[in-house]
């Protein structure tokens, strides 16, 4: 009994020592994929942190748990990790669904959430203690268009959009800026998650002639897109976004068919930042593989809530709530800037165009009135 | 035209995969929703292999014949016991069997997807802007291949005669000396080689390999049984083929209206409304 005594001592005195942040990702299921890099992501930031002196002189104790992408258990977890853990804060790992079930948990629970890379416009409407790192998909729709349109000339487009959350309103976002901007939309479809044939489609495309191709998706579907538009001779320029921002995207292609490819995203590869050059060595050091946009938007989630902990001074909700609204910096993996009062990422959005099969720097598009998300 | 070269090219997949389900329902007529497990390890030994060996066609044989004695494995250990029991019991097990699978293929490969690369070395065949892949053409050659030594295995050796009489019935063909235990897992095994097949013919051809890769199979198959008519081989064949230009045709005429598994459970229940015991009827008690 004395021992047992002992011991839970120890462990309050250990858990004192620590700021505990609790992190959910899928490590099952669909998105078992995404989970494993945003755990990655999340576990390098935490051993950045803490072999560059902690916050506020603690050390950060990560508690990582699986949602399966399952909404229902995210909310179960997100009970476990406020009532039963105790931990100060939370990332999101995770997918949209379990995300947005979870939001308004953490909300009424009043622990600070930060979804990594969830897309979803619903999950930080859930309240005032709930941020998002990632691009926004009106932003980074709109930043599409700008590419399209200015950047590469556009004046016919063709648009394929994958039917998600995530497909439908990034393809929304690209077709009102691009109309906007005076390009027409010549060619339209919708395509569920799980298609692997897009030759006929493509067919159609082909005959339209665009001068570009705006087709939203994630990397496995984008790959089979380029690979099977490049068997069908098209050449014309595919604009992707953050979905395709995987080194699978490149690996899965066919016949180098990703080259040319030009996406929007979050991560430049071409930084000369130290912490950006830092993350991409680091990363494929440890886990043997390229880091991608969700490890690095995990990453930034632990490192804004680290810099929101230490302008609050203190570990406590309510102040880290209201601190990270005053989060700025530059020395971010991904381009994030800032939070809007509304709580999303105002950040720059990076053009990268596939050569010689690996992501490269296109352009930057920093322009306010693009990039700072709108309600 | 294009889309008939693509249809072809999904029909052979489905076949393939209905195929070695069927001969397994035919026999045994319990649902093997763990065959999709068996098809996906099919696929991940393939790509096992091709990576230590470097050799395509060597590490197919590997993976199709160890996968086959997994499928026996299966059989064995997992069915054996309960077929006196109600048809859910088998079912029930099959669907655990197939979920404990994946999360085994996760845990031993990693949840990532990954590429399985192969260049066959020959051209793609282009004539009038219709395209046939390399990896197109091998698929219908394999599958061409398999289909013809399914149909000289099932018709003119002694091993088809004992499958047809178990099939029919396995008590009568067990007292008139077929050795039912051993025909059984034959069947397994020459199913599950099949599913192999598809597993590592459809990594290639999707550059693709990942632990749930068997999901879709796992139902969709299950549409190509019903529609072929339970039990099969020819309803399997030809109901493959019906379902991959049904899909095709229709995405080509409308695009994606529905999703392609939403227009394959379309047309089995259209089928099933005219033609209640599937395309083709096989006896069945």
């Amino acid at each position: 009994m004395r021992k047992l005594g002992f011991l839970l001592l120890l462990v309050g005195v250990l858990s004192f020592a620590t700021i505990k942040v609790g992190l959910f990702v899928p490590l099952t299921g669909i998105g078992a994929d995404d989970g494993l890099s945003a755990l990655h992501g999340a576990q390098l930031a935490v051993e950045y942190i803490n072999s560059h002196g902690g916050v506020l002189g603690d050390k950060i104790n990560l508690l990582y748990y699986d949602d399966q992408t399952d909404p229902k258990q995210a909310v179960t977890l997100a009970y476990k990790m406020v009532q039963r853990d105790r931990v100060i804060a939370v990332i999101s790992g995770s997918y949209s669904g379990p995300t947005r079930a979870a939001a308004s948990i953490y909300q009424r629970l009043r622990t600070p959430m930060i979804a990594a890379y969830a897309v979803h416009p619903d999950i930080t409407k859930a309240g005032d203690y709930i941020f998002r790192v990632g691009t926004l998909a009106t932003v980074q729709g709109r930043a599409g268009a700008h590419l399209a349109v200015e950047k590469l000339g556009a004046k016919k487009i063709a648009i394929l959009t994958m039917d998600n959350d995530f497909g439908v309103s990034l393809a929304k976002a690209f077709k009102s800026e691009a109309e906007k901007l005076g390009a027409k939309i010549v060619y339209e479809a919708k395509f569920s998650v799980e298609e692997k044939d897009f030759r006929t489609v493509l067919s159609e495309i082909k005959k339209k002639n665009p001068d570009v191709i705006y087709a939203t998706g994630y990397y496995f579907n984008a790959s089979k897109i380029v690979t099977q538009a490049k068997e069908l001779g098209i050449y014309q320029t595919i604009i992707g976004q953050e979905g395709y921002d995987s080194p699978l995207f490149i690996q899965l292609s066919k016949n180098h068919a990703a080259n040319g490819t030009v996406i929007t995203t979050d991560l430049d590869r071409d930084s000369e930042k130290p912490v950006v050059k830092w993350f991409i060595k680091e990363y494929e050091e440890k886990y043997g593989r390229p880091a991608d946009m969700v490890a690095a938007s995990t990453f930034d989630a632990v490192m804004i809530l680290k810099k929101a902990i230490e302008i609050a001074g203190k570990v406590d909700k309510s102040a880290i709530k209201k601190a990270m609204l005053k989060v700025k910096g530059e020395d971010f993996v991904t381009g994030f800037k800032r939070f809007t009062s509304f709580r999303e990422a105002v950040r720059e959005v990076v053009c990268q165009v596939v050569l010689n099969d690996s992501f490269h720097r296109l352009c930057k598009i920093d322009d306010p009135s693009i990039t700072t998300p709108t309600r | 035209m294009q889309d008939v070269v693509n249809a072809l090219v999904l029909g052979s997949i489905y076949v393939l995969i209905s195929v070695g389900l069927t001969l397994v329902y035919g026999i045994l007529k319990i649902l093997h929703i763990a065959h999709a497990g068996i098809y996906t390890l099919g696929a991940f030994l393939g790509l096992m292999f091709y990576h230590m060996t470097g050799s395509f066609w060597v590490s197919l044989l590997l993976s199709i014949f160890l996968t086959g004695i997994a499928g026996i494995g299966v059989y064995r250990y997992f069915y054996r016991k309960v077929l006196g029991e109600s048809r859910i019991v088998p079912l029930v097990i099959s669907i655990g069997l197939f979920i404990v699978m994946q999360d085994l293929y996760r845990l031993v490969w990693g949840p990532y997807r990954q590429p399985f690369a192969v260049n066959f070395g020959i051209n793609d065949i282009r004539i009038n802007g219709v395209v046939i892949t390399q990896h197109q053409i091998v698929i219908l050659i394999i599958t061409a291949v398999s289909l013809i030594l399914v149909y000289l295995v099932m018709n003119h050796t002694k091993l088809g005669l004992a499958m047809r009489a178990c099939a029919e019935d396995m008590a009568i063909a067990g007292t008139l000396g077929v050795d039912v235990e051993r025909t059984i897992s034959m069947a397994f095994f020459l199913g599950s080689a099949l599913a192999a097949l598809a597993g590592i013919l459809v990594g290639v051809y999707e550059n693709n390999v990942y632990p749930t890769m068997g999901e879709v199979p796992s139902y969709k198959s299950f549409v190509v049984i019903v529609l072929g008519g339970f039990g099969s081989l020819y309803g399997a064949v030809l109901a493959g083929f019906i379902l991959a230009f049904a899909e095709t045709l229709l995405v080509a005429w409308k695009g994606f209206v529905l999703p392609r598994d939403a227009i394959a459970f379309l047309v089995m229940i259209a089928v099933l409304m005219i033609k209640p015991e599937g395309l083709f009827r096989r006896a069945t008690r």
